[in-house]
């Protein structure tokens, strides 16, 4: 028989060498998924996609920064850029780099399945948001057509990704780009947030850890070229210029309830008292925004909160009769106003 | 088209036999075909098991991991099978459950559905009933619990309600069998056109939606004029619903009319005002 | 144009203008609409229900909700709960169990054994039949039926009265914390019973990633066809260490902690899938609790009778008699002197010695993967078989018990078990595939080949190191 502390040893071996293999993110495996990542295909689709965004918001895009976008030389960039060029997805002019209609239509196949993919993520899964993009970037490359139109039909064909861009649809169409930038509000005025730019991600990541989210409603209260102070939701928020920049705003609608003050959550309603729900947080998304609603939960409804479970969470809500049990997570983007 | 009746026959089953086959149900030995829908937790079974008895049995639904019972019964001198479509909140969302509940009623077109509700939850059911009712105009509603209402306290008027929704409305309390014979007396009214439903339609949305929900809706009754609930099929679509857009681009949609010649006057009516 | 194109033509301008008029009313059409909806129902049911003018100031289900949820009684309540259905299930099982089996093999193997020669079947096709596929069946029959159709009926009247999910209210936030749903406490729960049912039993819940988290560990929960094994060997290598007073207790602890273990495991493997591969999977939580309902018995009885006793135990009927054939074979054709079963055996046993098992319990697993009822049955024949031992059981291939434990220990200490192989087998017996049934029915339910290979493939590895590095350890410190 073997030896019992060699076995240990061997066993502790074979789970190194499998570990080293196939650990998630730092498993070999998937870090030469990463790697692969620099292939030919996938640098032409991520330069297409770069110069679309430059058109799509009208800034002027060059060899440097397709090179610092894709993070190669910028030797490889122009040498890249005359590939697609000799394939006829981009022609050259005077004032730089424009895609033909054949690219054009390559980089929206390629948009469309990654905002599908990241709507797909906040909707269905509990991947969180700083996650979407990366995941995203991944998938663009490698889900087929057929994939994506089922993922489409999946979670009901959308039109507009969670950062509030729009989805091509499989034909190519994309509405022109709307909205302004925060940094344009005066003070005093609402408006609503449409759109949070996800790339950088170190960008992106600060201002969701802010809790923004698409579809808040934001207040301008002063701006300096240090700073920008608004409230979202009522709650009072200071980020600088330049991050603030990165959020896309639209007017509110007359009708729209103006948010004065910090909103309170159903989470902060003590058992036995009463509350009418104001509105559910945008930040609630798909299935579960859905059923929540399919149980009465919608503007207007008085909610009682019935009794904690013997381990204190969810909580037992009265919702128009019936007893429904709500976790302290969702419990808290349901906004209130207590009676 | 799937299935053809004489154009004159006013109690004709109006069902889609082609529909109910692919959706594994078999009419051999029935006339009509009577869907049961309700939220969870409403005795929704009780009625189930008050209409059949023992006349019944139990499956999935065709490649669903969704219980399925059937049953049967025969009243006057017709045989009714009975379908229970699992127990929902809504037909919107888009759990299986769910799907299977409306696909049911949209592509089976059942003879009459029957929606059961929690009389002590009314406004909660009424999201399910109202939605049902935007898809099919032969329904019976079920007002169940009437003993566990009056329990409490709570007094429900039948005879309002079913001027309200536009169709028959049942106080019953099935697990004492309250209800039933009157339960049955509608489903058969109903299934052979005695009854006519006018069922309650979503009056006003939000403008902007209504503008969107208008334009489509002229769109769709001119394609395809003889479709009973042209304004749902807009909303669906709206919602970017896959299987209303497949159904709709098949040229499906088309064999899913109304088949009643009572409704067919009518139904000439609304087309005019488009 | 013709009639087909101008169709065409009609869909087409009608799925474009859809299109278009998406972009125009933007995301928010489904909250509008349900918003619209409940508008209209609110009106609706103002004008025919006339609430009470006060609320009633006692409320039995108010009071009954405060005491089963609250934060002191709310758990005892329930583990109370389900000792009370566990102790009816196993008491009111061993009469009729008994009864059955003694029945079925007692009475009715003999008769068959001198039918089928006074019918002139050659000695083959009797062993083959009667005591292959025959003894397989009643055995899964006599140890399956009785506590199925006791435990299935008494949570289907737990499930009507509405206590049930009141338990996956309580349990949510611990399954919470695992990234799964509150009513998996209720589906493992009807795992005990059995797997197969327990992951029928999923379908409760509506969340499709939370749904098949359940599904892939119900396994853990040790099912019907497990306890009398793990009793069994808890008594002779666990009970018997402490005076004769203390053995049942001591049993019973050994036992308990297995089944523990098993909700460890739940919890354990739920959290690293949800963590990993189920990552991104749909998810959604809700959980309505209805109001409490005396439940209807004949009704309850009849449906749980049917719908999951009959529909499981045939099941299991269907795998086991393919079982008993095959077990029967191994054991009976031979290569040289030795039957295939002892060709296995010999050339596995250093390989079930290194995990601290040996090859009678691999074969045995391997053959009678339909049912774990017929695990002990087997693993006595074959190591009567194995270990040429004289005077016991009936012969190559026919899979028997005994009556006293005792005699089971002197078989297997005489097959060279020792205190290791009894407790890597209780903890494989937890840590293994799925039988064949669950198998099919993980199948059924989930329509995917890669869960069910999960779900089944899964348990095993888990099983074998966890065995390896119990059998290690013991052995540096032994």
């Amino acid at each position: 028989m073997i030896d019992p502390g060699k076995a240990l040893i061997l066993f502790g071996i074979i789970t190194a060498v499998l570990a080293l293999f196939f650990l998630p993110k730092y498993g070999l495996t998937d870090r030469w998924k990463r790697a692969s990542r620099g292939m030919q295909r996938v640098l032409i689709e991520d330069a297409l996609k770069h110069i679309f965004d430059c058109e799509y918001k009208n800034i002027h895009c060059t060899t440097e920064s397709i090179a610092g976008t894709l993070l190669i030389p910028t030797d490889q960039s122009a040498e890249l850029l005359t590939r697609l060029a000799t394939m006829g997805l981009l022609s050259t002019n005077d004032n730089g780099v424009h895609l033909t209609a054949d690219g054009r239509s390559y980089a929206l196949r390629v948009i469309r399945v990654h905002r599908l993919w990241e709507r797909y993520l906040a909707d269905e899964t509990s991947v969180p948001p700083t996650e979407w993009h990366a995941s995203a970037e991944l998938a663009e490359h490698t889900l087929t057509p057929a994939e994506t139109e089922a993922l489409a039909a999946q979670i009901g064909n959308p039109h507009f990704d969670p950062h509030g861009d729009p989805i091509p649809t499989p034909t190519g169409e994309i509405p022109p780009k709307q909205g302004r930038s925060l940094l344009s509000l005066s003070g005093g005025e609402f408006a609503v947030v449409t759109h949070i730019e996800d790339e950088p991600e170190t960008v992106f990541a600060q201002l969701t850890a802010q809790g923004l989210y698409v579809g808040m409603q934001v207040m301008m209260i002063e701006r300096s070229n240090e700073r920008v102070r608004f409230a979202a939701n009522g709650e009072e928020i200071v980020l600088a210029p330049l991050l603030a920049n990165n959020l896309t705003v639209a007017p509110i609608t007359e009708e729209e309830p103006r948010i004065t003050a910090p909103l309170s959550p159903l989470s902060s309603l003590s058992v036995g008292d009463e509350a009418r729900v104001l509105s559910i947080s945008k930040a609630m998304r798909g299935h579960q925004r859905r059923r929540l609603m399919d149980l009465g939960v919608v503007p207007g409804t008085v909610i009682r909160a019935e009794m904690k479970s013997a381990s204190g969470d969810p909580t037992a809500y009265n919702i128009r009769g019936a007893l429904v049990a709500l976790r302290r997570q969702h419990a808290e983007m349901i906004f209130i106003q207590k009676q | 088209m799937t299935q053809t009746h004489a154009a004159n026959c006013e109690d004709c089953p109006v069902h889609n036999l082609g529909n109910l086959k692919k959706l594994g149900i078999n009419m051999a030995e029935f006339d009509f075909v009577v869907a049961l829908a309700g939220n969870p937790n409403t005795g929704k079974s009780t009625v189930f098991n008050a209409l059949t008895g023992l006349r019944q049995h139990t499956g999935n639904w065709p490649g669903k991991t969704v219980t399925r019972a059937e049953g049967g019964f025969d009243y006057g001198d017709k045989r009714f099978k009975l379908v229970d479509l699992p127990g929902t909140y809504s037909l919107l969302s888009t759990s299986t459950d769910e799907e299977v509940a409306r696909d049911f009623i949209l592509f089976g077109q059942p003879d009459v559905t029957v929606i059961v509700v929690d009389a002590t939850r009314l406004e909660r059911n009424l999201n399910l009933v109202l939605q049902v009712l935007e898809i099919t105009d032969r329904a019976v509603l079920c007002l169940n619990l009437m003993d566990e209402a009056k329990r409490h306290g709570i007094v429900v008027d039948p005879r309002g309600l079913a001027r309200d929704l536009g169709i028959p409305v049942v106080a019953a309390a099935a697990r004492q069998e309250e209800g039933i014979p009157e339960l049955l007396k509608y489903i058969y009214e109903v299934a052979n056109g005695t009854y006519v439903c006018r069922p309650h339609r979503l009056e006003r949305t939000a403008p902007q939606l209504e503008r969107a929900l208008t334009a489509l809706t002229g769109r769709i009754t001119a394609a395809f004029p003889d479709i009973p609930n042209a304004r749902w099929i807009a909303l669906r679509l709206l919602e970017g619903d896959q299987k209303i857009i497949d159904a709709v681009r098949s040229g499906e949609l088309g064999s899913l009319i109304r088949r009643t010649p009572v409704r067919q006057n009518e139904q000439h009516l609304i087309a005019g005002t488009v | 144009m013709s009639k087909a194109a101008q169709h065409t033509s009609d869909t087409d301008a009608i799925l474009a203008t859809a299109n278009t008029l998406r972009w125009e009313i933007g995301d928010n059409i489904h909250d509008t609409l349900v918003e619209s909806i409940y508008t209209d129902a609110q009106r609706i049911a103002s004008r025919s229900v006339t609430e009470p003018d006060s609320k009633p100031k006692f409320s039995m289900d108010r009071q009954l909700d405060r005491l089963i949820t609250s934060r002191w009684f709310g758990f005892p309540l329930m583990f109370l709960m389900l000792a009370v259905v566990f102790w009816l299930t196993v008491e009111g099982a061993n009469v009729p169990s008994a009864m059955i089996a003694s029945f079925l093999v007692d009475t009715v193997h003999p008769w068959l054994r001198a039918a089928f020669s006074s019918l002139g079947s050659p000695w083959w096709f009797t062993g083959l039949m009667v005591d292959g596929v025959w003894l397989a069946m009643a055995w899964v029959i006599s140890v399956m039926l009785p506590p199925m159709a006791i435990f299935f009926p008494l949570f289907t009247l737990l499930e009507d009265f509405g206590y049930l999910p009141r338990v996956a209210f309580n349990m949510d936030s611990l399954f919470r914390r695992a990234g799964a749903h509150g009513k998996q406490s209720l589906s493992m729960v009807m795992g005990f019973g059995c797997n197969a049912a327990g992951v029928v039993a999923t379908r409760i819940i509506d969340s499709p990633r939370e749904r098949l988290i359940a599904i892939i560990t119900n396994n853990f929960s040790l099912c019907n066809g497990r306890w009398p094994t793990q009793i069994l060997i808890a008594s002779i290598f666990f009970g018997a260490l402490v005076p004769s007073h203390l053995a049942g207790l001591i049993t019973a602890g050994a036992v308990v902690t297995v089944a523990m273990l098993g909700i460890f495991f739940t919890l354990a493997v739920s959290w690293g899938l949800s963590n990993t591969v189920l990552k991104g999977e749909a998810s959604a939580f809700s959980l309505e609790l209805p109001p409490y309902r005396p439940p209807q018995l004949w009704q309850t009885l009849y449906t749980s009778l049917i719908d999951r006793t009959a529909i499981v135990l045939w099941r299991a009927i269907i795998f086991a008699a393919p079982a008993g054939a095959v077990i029967w074979l191994v054991s009976n054709i031979h290569i040289g002197q030795l039957s295939l079963a002892e060709h296995f055996i010999a050339a596995s046993d250093p390989f079930g010695i290194l995990l601290g098992l040996n090859g009678v319990i691999l074969l045995a697993y391997i053959i009678a993967i339909p049912a774990n009822e017929i695990v002990i049955p087997t693993v006595l024949m074959l190591t009567v078989l194995s270990a040429k031992l004289a005077g016991v059981g009936d012969g190559a291939g026919v899979m028997f018990e005994l009556d006293d434990a005792s005699g089971v220990a002197d078989v297997l200490r005489a097959g060279g078990w020792t205190m290791l192989t009894g407790l890597n087998l209780m903890l494989f017996s937890l840590l293994h595939n799925p039988c064949s049934t669950t198998i099919y029915t993980i199948y059924k339910e989930t329509k995917s080949v890669k869960w069910t290979a999960v779900a089944s493939v899964l348990p095993v590895i888990m099983g074998l190191v966890i065995c390896f590095l119990v059998a290690q350890v013991y052995r540096l410190l032994a």
